[in-house]
């Protein structure tokens, strides 16, 4: 089932007058269903043998002022690596609901009530119809992604209050958790039911920083939404903004100079190789070894000190444009780069054999949080968290980005899904990256870094780009609007995803390991606030 | 064992092996100087997060490594904003978190010092105006000290709150 075409053939053949139409947007399959009939041809992608389609995004798209209609898309990754399809509805003006897919999808839970929040349309038959991104004090009929929505609008107050699912009996108490916490992390509420130790049950609280970006990049041309990408999450601000401008560069049909798609390759994998030092790091002082975290973090403070020299940002900030690099690298600067990680890997490999050589502390993170590969399937996780729970998915690998078609290396997987397994996957993946970094030397052709950019695509067009940032997969959808504005940008950090299944990992354990079982997410709030 | 003493050897001190700022150490006004006086050379520093990116809270973080070592000036991090002398707030204000920052503002003990630490927390930057964004944290709580950047590196972070605590002497 490799052809994108005969996939979607099949669809028709079996759903044949439900189908309204068949289309292909890149190499995406695109197949028009009528509303009614969404719920049985997303379970039919989903649970199909030759399918086991992946839900890896819903979202709408309020087509005004263009055609007075909305779109609902679901995009599912398929079996065959790297297939993918997406499915689409439309609703009439004035049409304000959809029949929600989550009674038989767990991975389109948030996504309905998300949709439901900024566009005001409503999943019918969803389970849980609480607010998401909208916190209670949120006036009514407030839905920002409503084109009739101003993007400066200010909000009133209302009262109201969140109802978290309660678990009551003899001896169960709650527990608080945020939105602020103890350590220098973001905003977020946790609240813990427990009877005696073990967490019987996890509900999140999130949305706290919830700023608007997807309206804000509304305002924004398509050739100057980078900025605003790479503050979707300040610790991937290279994925994002590297995310955005493929989706862009597809959209405007402009082919990337080589020697761009190397320097992409290669500060993508230093952005990859800090943070996962530094998690590793972190994640054993969760356990109380607290020698682990000073060599992480004194290794990641090395790392980040050279994008400082080569970029004049430790965050790798402004060297992604659509259509290139704003940055080159001498070769005396890339020698320098590989000069560091040869030392880097020496050094990290050192800290690694002390961190696997401490029993005590395997002890600790053995069998903890442990993540079924069921449960991580069923909600559509991926990344580094589905990696160690044998959800073997790597989209340099399956969709290959950037250069990383010329390259060679390999995707660890794990099966054990618990704390120990996140952390290994994170080592490996180091080793993987400095191994990419030292390939873009030897390969990386010379030659221009920047394309020029084209006339600005038609009103309507739209493209997808999907890059594996450190956390894992990367999804923008971006649509034009007219003479080069944005109509619609869909930004889906791997954090929005893999959240909720943290709420299945910490079952059975007990609540001083939350931070640890945490921590081996490690997940951004920005990124999934939005 | 060996391998632990051996890496530690070879490692050696890495403390203060960082670039010097070459940004200006922001400008402290006379008040703030002098509500910093108190504390002398010890300053406990709650951080809150009100819609920051988190690039902000990684060079905090960053702040207390071994590079950067900021416990050798006498600054600590405190777990609760009631044993904290200041707060460093990052981030636009979001209406989602408004709340929590005047919350938190009220719970840390007086005299209190509030420092905006980054372009978002000081005038909102590319957040400015957004429906969900309800201001700079100097709408809502008054604040005595701004680091500015996107984000401040943590040398210019450890720079200013240095010639905050030196005001002091």
């Amino acid at each position: 089932m490799n052809d994108a075409d005969a996939v979607a053939q099949q669809i028709v053949k079996v759903f044949e007058h439900q189908i309204a139409g068949v289309g292909r947007v890149q190499d995406i399959p695109v197949v028009r269903v009528a509303k009614e009939a969404i719920p049985t041809v997303a379970h039919y992608i989903h649970s199909t043998a030759e399918f086991r389609g992946t839900l890896s995004l819903q979202w709408a798209v309020d087509l005004r002022p263009m055609e007075a209609r909305s779109q609902i898309y679901y995009l599912f990754s398929l079996a065959e690596r790297g297939a993918w399809l997406i499915v689409l509805t439309e609703l009439a003006d004035g049409d304000r609901g959809f029949p929600s897919i989550t009674p038989r999808i767990h991975a389109a839970k948030w996504y309905e009530r998300e949709i439901r929040d900024l566009f005001g349309l409503i999943p019918e038959g969803h389970p849980d119809l609480r607010r998401l991104v909208r916190h209670e004090h949120w006036p009514k009929g407030t839905h920002p992604l409503k084109k009739d929505f101003a993007w400066d609008h200010v909000m009133g107050r209302q009262q109201g209050e969140y109802h978290f699912r309660r678990i009551e009996g003899e001896g169960v108490f709650e527990v608080p958790v945020g939105p602020i916490h103890a350590g220098i992390i973001e905003p977020g509420h946790f609240r813990f039911s427990v009877a005696g130790e073990p967490i019987m049950q996890l509900e999140l609280r999130h949305f706290w920083t919830h700023r608007g970006v997807e309206k804000l990049f509304e305002n924004l041309t398509l050739a100057d939404g980078v900025s605003l990408a790479e503050k979707v999450s300040g610790d991937t601000s290279f994925g994002h903004g590297l995310a955005y401008c493929e989706a862009v560069e597809r959209l405007m049909d402009v082919a990337i100079p080589p020697r761009a798609r190397y320097l992409r390759t290669l500060f993508l994998e230093l952005e990859r190789i800090h943070n996962h030092i530094g998690d590793v790091g972190a994640i054993c002082n969760d356990a109380a070894y607290a020698l682990a975290l000073a060599h992480g973090g004194r290794i990641k403070e090395r790392v980040m000190q050279l994008n400082d020299r080569l970029t004049g940002s430790r965050f790798l900030r402004g060297v992604n444009v659509v259509g290139g690099s704003a940055i080159d690298l001498s070769p005396a600067q890339i020698d320098e780069v590989v000069r560091e990680m040869d030392a880097i890997d020496k050094d990290f490999g050192e800290l690694s054999a002390i961190v696997f050589g401490n029993a005590s502390l395997t002890d600790r993170l053995e069998s903890t949080g442990t993540l079924s590969e069921q449960t991580a399937w069923d909600h559509g996780v991926m990344g580094v968290v589905g990696r160690a729970s044998n959800i073997d998915r790597d989209v340099r690998r399956d969709r290959p980005f950037a250069a990383y078609q010329d390259l060679v290396f390999r995707v660890p997987v794990f099966t054990y899904g618990d704390v120990r397994a996140r952390m290994r996957i994170r080592i490996e993946e180091v080793k993987e990256s400095i191994n990419l970094i030292r390939q873009v030397r030897e390969r990386a052709p010379a030659g221009d870094i920047r394309a020029p950019i084209p006339a600005p695509p038609d009103a309507g067009r739209w493209a997808l780009s999907a890059v594996e940032g450190w956390r894992g997969e990367i999804l923008y959808y971006v649509m034009a609007g007219e003479n080069g504005a944005i109509h619609r940008c869909k930004v889906r950090d791997p954090s929005f995803v893999n959240w909720p299944a943290i709420q299945f990992a910490v079952l059975g354990n007990i609540i001083p390991d939350f931070p640890l079982i945490n921590k081996s997410f490690n997940l951004s709030y920005a990124g999934t606030d939005l | 064992m060996f391998r632990i003493i051996k890496k530690s050897l070879t490692t050696g001190v890495v403390t203060g092996r960082y670039p010097e700022p070459t940004a200006p150490v922001p400008h402290l006004t006379d008040e703030a100087k002098e509500k910093a006086a108190p504390f002398g050379n010890s300053l406990t520093i709650r951080e809150v997060d009100t819609g920051s990116c988190n690039a902000c809270e990684m060079e905090m973080n960053a702040l207390a490594n071994a590079v950067y070592d900021l416990e050798r000036f006498g600054i600590h991090i405190a777990a609760s904003p009631r044993h904290a002398d200041a707060l460093v707030v990052t981030g636009p204000v979001t209406a989602n978190m408004e709340r929590a920052l005047k919350d938190v503002h009220k719970s840390a003990p007086d005299p209190k010092l509030v420092i905006a630490l980054g372009d978002c927390a000081i005038d909102c930057g590319a957040f400015k105006g957004s429906y969900a964004v309800t201001g700079p944290v100097d709408r809502h709580i008054p604040v005595d000290v701004k680091i500015p950047g996107c984000p401040p590196r943590p040398a210019e972070i450890l720079a200013a709150l240095r010639a905050l605590m030196g005001g002091a002497r």
